[in-house]
């Protein structure tokens, strides 16, 4: 008997841990308290960037190499330590940022594409408003489209007559594959996606195999992986993303002789693209492309450590070290100041309801794609 | 060529180098040893580095880190049946039963050996590979790699001895549990109720340290025995040696599989080497086959050779195609284009010496790696003859702290116990924790593919295609040998017994019991398949398959139960009172995990160890004053050194004091 009470006891235990587990669990890392008002404030000594994705990526290694030069250009030469919070695609870690990460600069969030694209879809998830959280340094990169030379497309003329459909292979259509999506849509090509692909790499692999013929790359896996495929006759690119000038997009510097979307548009309509497809492309290409990766302060952080990070970042881009080592790692593309960018992106970020519709309808119209939203 | 790899031979005469390379093999070396962290941990201690060193001296160190992490991982699992990471699994077969006879040093000597082995195969693979991959790695499509996962969930399945239903029963089901998270080809969260935590899906260490890790504590702690009953290392430092040497082709085998497996994406080192396990098993023949998971030198062997080629092969398609296979390779790529080196197709003509400089240093840090390793063995063997409840008070903290690593939320605790009061009862009830391991590890990667090759291919073009017949065959083969031996009844009575695992274990078990865990999967299925039906059409293809099957299993293994029952009858007094015992242990030690559990979500891991390992030395242990005292201290000491230097990151609970 005795032996059942204690199994008893112990399976009763384990269900109420299991349940507590279920509940809440304490809230792990963030601790930075919220910023007195009233008080100046104080450029905190420690600061730690909060990275929403696994080690090694992307966005972490952009966020690696970036802490020494914070640390060497941020008033009072702050320690910068660089913390993963992976998960939920970035939404988990932005999320806890959002709730934890205070007001007063020790917590800094550093986001990609990808998290902004959820909040711009309105994911139900999503806790962060980056309308009224603070950019302080930011910068971005280009991607360019292209075709296998199997379709027989030999330049982004073609496109038009061309009669089969393309194969494109993605990874999640409501992660960064939603700009090509978005492009097509303007440029009224059908195509056939399959999404599913692990990444950009693999997908690449795929053109090269055969498996699909349309893909699109970042500018440095571009230059570095699709180049020589070029070369050799097996790529043919179609146009670029652009960079963002003065509010226009315009020609990458570092792809100049490949044509925009707009461009493209302007060559087959002989006019300006516009309309609701093209409104679409545009509002998600900025905050996805032209400022992609960024480091962000919580709503609400004073002014004088805003002002602090921002005139950072105005000095690291002007710092001989980082200009020599960066051209590879960022692509070329120019570190900006969340003072320049901030129009553009709370722009941005105030979507308009009937231009998030438009995406989301043709998410599902198209390509099957339900997003839940609120 | 070969003036390429000379150069790059000569910059290991530059002593800082060479230093950086030592270096990294330490911290490998040590992050390894440490059950439950592997590659990532060693990759997070290194990363301040990285980005301040020369290029060359960089790539010395995390190279040395990447190739020895799986050296020194097996040593916790033969010693103390924990498994050093999720891939050092495998050894808990035959090298974990070594230790157990006495044979432990045997057991390392033939791992270590392996160990180097297949790290200078996988650099030798790395240097032929380097011209011929690209032709070779766009062969191999999406129905290649498909049917890839699918044969090595089966093999691993199809080889359960004797329980072949069970063991088909436990792959699908840790398909089930990969399937948890999000789906890989639509934008579905499956299994998630609704928790922002489960979104990620469960990670693969806390997994395998819950299965396999917890579960051994669940057995053993309160059973206070040591875990070898043989009194010393014994000798067999040489017969380890002999035992390679007479199974070279084993060597060459699991290091050729290896390499495989690094190179395909999705594969990875926990699949690889059980593939490479598995092979071995299936090639050995009639009588042979049954010593395999009762000591068997190339059970070790083969997946010890294995696991370091899979690095090896992991720097493939990393360096030719600029794709990185895992978090170390990701970090490696992060490295060179800081240097300005742009892994792809132009970096064999333009960087040819740094490919050098990566091949020299995985060969170089292989071997060190594994000399170390023998030297480290003697001192760390020692933990095989401690009272398990002494180790166990240092365990427990350390598998929770690895399985929290990669997570970061403390919703792990309660799971990692779960996983292991499973797999305590798969244990006892000889149900095979491999094929569950590598279906939770496949399930994903199986699905991703599935759904390429069907979207992207017609049936008839994929399935025709010569590499999917091949593996097609494969996978046919044991079926179609069970089967002539079903028609040939004369023979089957001969050698078709099946080996009852039961034997193994030789505590008696109730088979009510049996039949509840039975039921239970049976439910889990049903349930599953219910909520699957409010996924999208592309998300609720596999769970439907799998809950299915799952299903049609249970009942089979409901009905082989209750025939059991009716065959054996009410079980003696003896031993049910036997079972009873079994029983208390088990619920004892699980009420012990869930007070350490319980305690740090109260205070957090740090504070927990320290209320919890004193009581437990004193209630569970019977331990000296002395070690009351003292061991508690080091155990803190220890986490907070690996917080200090190691990167690790302790949860902390609702009551913060201060650590």
């Amino acid at each position: 008997m005795k032996t059942t009470k204690r199994t008893t006891v112990a399976v009763l235990a384990t269900t109420a841990v299991l349940a507590l587990g279920a509940c809440s669990a304490p809230q792990q890392g963030g601790g930075g308290g919220g910023g007195q008002s009233g008080e100046a404030a104080e450029i905190p000594s420690n600061v730690r960037l909060v990275v929403p994705y696994a080690s090694g990526g992307g966005t972490d290694t952009w966020a690696r190499f970036m802490a020494p030069y914070v640390e060497k250009h941020v008033e009072g030469e702050p320690s910068v330590l660089v913390e993963n919070t992976p998960g939920g695609e970035s939404i988990t870690g932005s999320n806890q940022f959002v709730q934890s990460g205070g007001t007063n600069g020790e917590d800094l969030l550093v986001t990609s594409g990808t998290t902004y694209f959820q909040a711009l879809l309105g994911q139900p998830e999503v806790e962060f408003d980056f309308a009224t959280m603070r950019p302080l340094i930011l910068n971005g990169t280009g991607g360019v489209v292209y075709v296998s030379s199997e379709t027989g497309i030999e330049n982004v003329s073609d496109l038009a007559d061309y009669s089969d459909t393309l194969v494109y292979g993605g990874i999640s259509a409501t992660g960064l594959d939603l700009s090509l999506l978005q492009a097509m849509d303007v440029l009224d090509i059908d195509i056939d996606a399959t999404f599913g692909f692990e990444g950009r790499g693999p997908a690449r692999l795929a053109l090269e195999r055969g498996e699909i013929n349309l893909d699109y790359q970042t500018t440095s896996a571009y230059k570095t992986q699709v180049e020589p495929m070029v070369e050799a006759g097996t790529a043919v690119p179609l146009f670029s993303f652009g960079v963002l000038e003065d509010g226009e997009i315009v020609r990458d510097p570092a792809l100049p002789d490949l044509p925009t979307l707009e461009e493209v548009v302007e060559e087959v309509t002989g006019e300006a693209p516009s309309g609701e497809a093209y409104e679409a492309y545009r509002a998600f290409l900025i905050p996805g492309y032209v400022y992609q990766k960024g480091i962000w302060a919580n709503e609400g952080t004073p002014d004088e450590i805003v002002d602090a990070f921002r005139a950072a970042a105005t000095a690291i881009a002007e710092d001989e070290e980082f200009l020599a080592s960066s051209e590879d790692i960022l692509g070329g593309y120019p570190l900006v100041s969340g003072e320049e960018a901030e129009d553009d992106l709370a722009e941005a970020f105030q979507i308009e309801e009937e231009v998030r519709q438009y995406t989301l309808d043709m998410l599902e119209t198209q390509y099957d794609v339900v997003v839940e939203t609120e | 060529m070969w003036d390429a790899a000379i150069t790059a031979l000569g910059s290991f005469l530059d002593p800082s180098t060479l230093l950086f390379l030592m270096l990294g093999v330490l911290a490998g070396l040590i992050v390894g040893v440490i059950p439950g962290l592997g590659g990532t941990a060693a990759v997070a201690i290194l990363l301040p580095f990285i980005f301040v060193l020369e290029p060359t001296q960089a790539m010395a160190l995390l190279i040395g880190s990447v190739a020895v992490v799986h050296s020194s991982d097996t040593i916790s699992s033969v010693l103390i049946g924990i498994p050093g990471s999720a891939s050092a699994s495998v050894l808990l077969l035959d090298g974990h039963e070594m230790a157990k006879q006495g044979k432990a040093a045997r057991a390392l000597s033939i791992a270590f050996l392996s160990s180097m082995l297949g790290g200078v195969i996988g650099a030798i693979g790395l240097t032929i590979a380097i011209p011929l991959a690209r032709p070779l790695v766009l062969a191999f499509g999406s129905p290649e790699i498909f049917m890839l996962t699918v044969l090595g969930i089966s093999l691993t399945a199809l080889l359960s001895k004797g329980n072949l239903l069970k063991g088909v029963l436990a792959g699908v089901f840790g398909v089930l549990l990969g399937q948890v998270g999000a789906a890989p080809t639509s934008p579905d969260y499956r299994f998630t109720f609704d928790s922002l935590f489960l979104t990620e899906g469960l990670d693969l260490v806390a997994v395998a340290l819950g299965i396999f890790g917890i579960a051994e504590i669940i057995a053993l702690v309160a059973r206070r025995t040591a875990i070898s009953n043989v009194a010393s290392l014994g000798s067999g430092w040489g017969e380890g040696i002999r035992d390679v040497l007479q199974n070279w082709t084993h060597v060459l085998r699991g290091g050729l599989i290896g390499i495989w497996a690094g190179v395909l994406p999705g594969v990875g080192a926990t699949a690889g080497t059980w593939m490479a396990y598995g092979q071995a098993q299936a090639t050995a023949k009639g009588k042979d086959k049954k010593k395999f998971g009762k000591g068997d030198p190339r059970g070790i062997i083969a997946p010890e050779s294995a696991n370091n080629a899979v690095e090896a092969g992991d720097l493939i398609p990393t360096l030719l195609f600029g794709i990185p296979g895992g978090a170390p390779a990701a970090l490696l790529l992060g490295a060179l284009l800081i240097y300005g080196i742009e892994p792809g197709p132009r970096m064999i003509t333009n960087n040819l010496d740094v490919i050098y400089v990566i091949i020299w240093s995985f060969a170089i840090a292989s071997v060190v790696g594994s000399i170390l390793c023998f030297l480290m063995a003697k001192p760390l063997s020692k933990l095989a003859f401690i009272r398990f409840p002494l180790l166990a008070a240092g365990l427990i903290p350390i598998l929770f702290m690895s399985g929290f690593q990669e997570v970061r939320q403390l919703e792990i605790f309660p799971i990692m116990l779960a996983l292991g009061l499973l797999g305590w009862l798969m244990k006892i009830y000889s149900i095979p924790r491999a094929p569950f391991l590598i279906g939770f590890v496949l399930s994903i990667p199986l699905e991703r593919y599935y759904y390429l090759t069907a979207n992207l291919y017609e049936f008839s073009e994929w399935a025709m295609r010569p590499g999917v017949l091949v593996m097609a065959a494969i996978l046919a083969a044991p079926l179609v040998w069970a089967l002539y031996r079903k028609i040939r009844p004369g023979k089957a009575a001969a050698d078709g017994a099946p080996v009852d695992e039961d034997a193994l274990n030789d505590a008696p078990v109730s088979n009510v019991w049996r039949l509840a865990l039975s039921i239970g999967f049976l439910i889990v299925f049903v349930s599953a398949y219910f909520m699957a039906q409010s996924f999208s059409d592309a998300a609720r293809l596999l769970p439907n398959i799998v809950t299915i099957l799952g299903a049609a299993l249970s009942v089979g293994a409901i009905i082989l139960d209750l025939q059991r029952m009716k065959r054996e009858g009410p079980p003696s007094a003896e031993d049910k009172a036997a079972w009873r015992a079994q029983l208390r242990i088990a619920a004892l030690s699980t009420a012990w995990l869930v007070a350490f559990v319980a305690l740090t979500y109260v205070f957090g891991l740090v504070v927990c160890a320290a209320i919890f390992a004193p009581i437990f030395l004193w209630r569970v242990a019977n331990a000296r004053w002395r070690t009351i005292v003292l061991y508690p201290i080091v155990i803190v000491a220890v986490l907070l050194v690996m917080r200090e230097f190691l990167g690790v990151v302790l949860p902390i609970g609702y009551i913060y004091l201060g650590v």
